[in-house]
């Protein structure tokens, strides 16, 4: 190993890099994109459902409960029908979630202490909104008329996160997808283009081995990924105010070895790719749709099928989320998380020997 | 004589595209295997979330509620603590999604006739499933109360909701998943594609040696568009049939109707493509711009939130997304039986977007090489 060698490699990388602004910005534009969007647009609590009201009984008490809809915030009465047979198009065009319909003779049963049935048409093609908005309508309906002491209560506390902010479980999570779009991407394409324009060989040619070959490709790579990793922690912070419970050091050491991780992965992609889309395409298959889908940064991995969960515990960005969520959120640290730490070691001395297998037998 | 051009263009770019295996791969991956996996995997349902229970009381009572959690899908027994210090632990490592911790005195309350009380400490660091994890709380008391009160509820005085749901009773997310699943796969290919085409002919250079020939631009574009909608929209088959046999999603609406919005749908997101191909001047740039272009894409399509819980800005950029429109089709004509009565805002909207990335492709074409 020639440290001088490998800072050439990192010299010529680090230019040729910087001679590309469009991708210098792209890679810090992107981290930015996402966490804003992420931070503002994920949170499946549904306000504003759009309701609309058939109204045959028309009395006060009908009248009455279609305001009750309106006053809580759940809900945003659209429409008004007359009669009931405008309702089907007007699902079919899907502009209402759901549909209220009152029928003749409420106010009447109501008064006479009798049971009185209420219609709730839901649009169910939405799932998850569909849920929420049923439940909610269905307390609206239960609660109008009656008020029931419930005898057992349960007194429900939620933890680390009391006033369920989607901010605060995105961005300790955004982390490790972040990292996992971009340097295994930039990694990958780095090595791929230069075996596309051919000058692969002349780096073959060159005294330079491939392990200092790879150094020098990665480390420019891996300083933007941590330089993307700061940003989103430092906005996180100081924009979205998500509590920092932990301690820094013990992320940032950690994160430093999901960022090996990351560029390694990203080798072993230029190993296997010969052009730089099939590169990308790789790249998107193996480390961003897993990263993204399948790691318990949106969707839980618990409730998946066994069969999934295996899947998605072979890669290695559910271990960081869960370590990154566990540091920022509930303020704990290797002590508790160590098994996460050990994976993660586990797993960058296997991408990084599988990677140096790949690249030898190809000089070779 | 401009047909023998086009064809021979044609001819060039279907073989140059049919060459790359990993990629023909890497399409149809996205559209089985991806349609198969997210529906089964993805879900905010609470199904199987780890429960550890604190019970101070020892009773028939407590033991009767929290049977009334275990009973359930959502929660799986997964431990008996002793303190509710270990509470703390449980919670702070993952192994617990929701700890319950029952007070001594529970039953005693209970036949007194008081009002009983018990913890439900819950993990909130995902809050989504948090907040689902909530309202399982309440409905499982619910539950249990009822059982309490002894054999079927008397029927009260007072309002009952009736509720239906139409075109997905269940309330199953699968059929959502996996039609959002065919909407992803097609603005994924559709956009990198295209765009990867284009910007390879600049870095190699033989761009200039096809405006030397008598090429239009338009036939370039065209010659870049219709492999890849051939291609999406025969991948669209699998997809479907995938769909239908895995998670039967029905076909309510005519399917010719679903492929030729389809196809509008594939011209927007090509036409996006095209655009940045146009644009950009290495192949890094197109692709990490065509990936990274997906995410605002993405979510700004109320595919993963709903869009009427954003603030107002993004309801407003939503209406850019092509997948937004592309999306409210697919569940219309699979799941609504919907037609070209109710879709035709949405069709107009894709269109537009395809002729105004067309139209500012071929402008900024013109504008660099003439």
């Amino acid at each position: 190993m020639n440290l001088a060698r490998v800072g050439a490699v990192i010299t010529k990388e680090t230019r040729e890099l910087l001679r590309d602004p469009i991708t210098v910005w792209l890679c810090f534009l992107m981290p930015l994109v996402m966490l804003f969007l992420f931070g503002y647009a994920v949170t499946l609590d549904v306000e504003n459902i759009r309701l609309g009201v058939l109204d045959q009984d028309r009395t006060p008490a009908s009248r009455a409960l279609a305001m009750r809809f309106t006053a809580s915030h759940y809900f945003e009465r659209v429409r008004d029908f007359p009669q009931a047979h405008a309702i089907t198009e007007s699902l079919q065009r899907g502009e209402l979630t759901l549909v209220l319909v009152i029928p003749h003779g409420t106010q009447r049963r109501l008064a006479r202490g009798e049971t009185a049935p209420v219609q709730l048409l839901v649009d169910g093609s939405y799932a998850a909104t569909s849920l929420l908005a049923a439940g909610y309508a269905e307390a609206i309906v239960r609660g109008f008329a009656s008020a029931p002491a419930a005898a057992v209560e349960p007194a429900v506390r939620i933890w680390y996160n009391p006033s369920l902010r989607s901010v605060n479980y995105i961005v300790p999570g955004l982390f490790g997808v972040i990292l996992m779009a971009f340097p295994p991407m930039l990694t990958a394409l780095a090595i791929v283009r230069e075996k596309e324009s051919g000058t692969i060989q002349q780096i073959y040619a060159s005294p330079l081995t491939p392990r200092e070959f790879m150094l020098g490709k990665l480390l420019p790579y891996a300083g933007v990924a941590f330089g993307e990793m700061l940003m989103v922690v430092g906005l996180g912070y100081a924009w979205f105010r998500v509590p920092f419970a932990g301690n820094p050091v013990e992320l940032f050491a950690v994160a430093g070895l999901y960022v090996l991780i990351t560029v390694g992965i990203g080798l072993l992609v230029s190993a296997l790719a010969k052009t730089q889309v099939a590169a990308m395409l790789i790249a998107l298959t193996i480390a961003l749709m897993p990263s993204f889908l399948f790691s318990g940064f949106l969707f839980p991995v618990f409730s998946m099928p066994l069969m999934m969960q295996m899947y998605a515990r072979a890669f290695p960005t559910s271990y960081f989320i869960d370590f990154a969520r566990g540091v920022v959120l509930k303020g704990v640290g290797v002590e508790v998380l160590w098994f996460n730490v050990v994976w993660l070691a586990a797993y960058t001395a296997a991408v990084f020997l599988l990677a140096a297998w790949l690249l030898k037998k190809r000089v070779a | 004589m401009g047909v023998r051009v086009l064809t021979g263009l044609l001819r060039k770019e279907f073989a140059q595209f049919f060459r790359d295996r990993i990629m023909m791969f890497v399409v149809l991956w996205l559209y089985t295997v991806e349609i198969v996996m997210c529906p089964l995997a993805l879900t905010f349902d609470v199904r199987h979330s780890p429960l550890a229970v604190v019970d101070h009381d020892r009773t028939p009572a407590s033991r009767a509620l929290l049977r009334a959690y275990t009973a359930t899908e959502a929660f799986d027994f997964v431990a008996a603590l002793a303190r509710d210090a270990d509470a703390e632990a449980w919670l702070d490592r993952g192994d617990a999604g929701l700890v319950l911790i029952v007070p001594p005195g529970f039953q005693r309350a209970l036949v007194r006739g008081e009002p009983a009380r018990y913890q439900a400490l819950i993990d909130g660091s995902n809050s989504n499933v948090a907040a689902n994890v909530k309202a399982y709380v309440h409905g499982i008391n619910a539950r249990y109360l009822r059982g309490l009160a002894g054999g079927p509820p008397r029927p009260a005085a007072g309002l009952e909701p009736v509720t239906r749901v139409w075109y997905n009773p269940p309330l199953s997310s699968n059929m959502f998943m996996a039609l959002s699943m065919i909407a992803l796969a097609g603005m994924m290919v559709g956009t990198a594609l295209p765009a990867a085409s284009l910007v390879r002919e600049k870095e190699q250079g033989t761009i200039e040696q096809l405006l030397v020939t008598p090429i239009r631009a338009w036939q370039l574009f065209l010659a870049k568009t219709l492999p890849p909608l051939c291609t999406c929209l025969l991948a669209i088959f699998p997809g479907v049939l995938l769909m239908a046999w895995l998670f039967d999603v029905p076909m309510r609406g005519s399917f010719g109707f679903f492929l030729l919005e389809s196809a509008v749908f594939l011209l927007s997101a090509i036409a996006l493509g095209v655009f940045i191909g146009v644009y950009v001047q290495t192949l890094q740039q197109a692709l990490l711009l065509s990936f990274f272009g997906l995410f605002p894409i993405l979510f700004l399509s109320g595919t993963v939130t709903p869009i009427e819980s954003m603030p107002p800005f993004l309801q407003t950029l939503s209406l850019l997304s092509p997948l937004r429109y592309y999306m409210d089709i697919l569940l219309g004509v699979f799941l609504k039986g919907a037609g070209w009565r109710e879709l035709w805002p949405e069709t107009l909207a894709l269109a537009a977007l395809a002729v105004g990335l067309y139209a500012g492709a071929l402008a900024a074409f013109r504008r660099r090489y003439r």
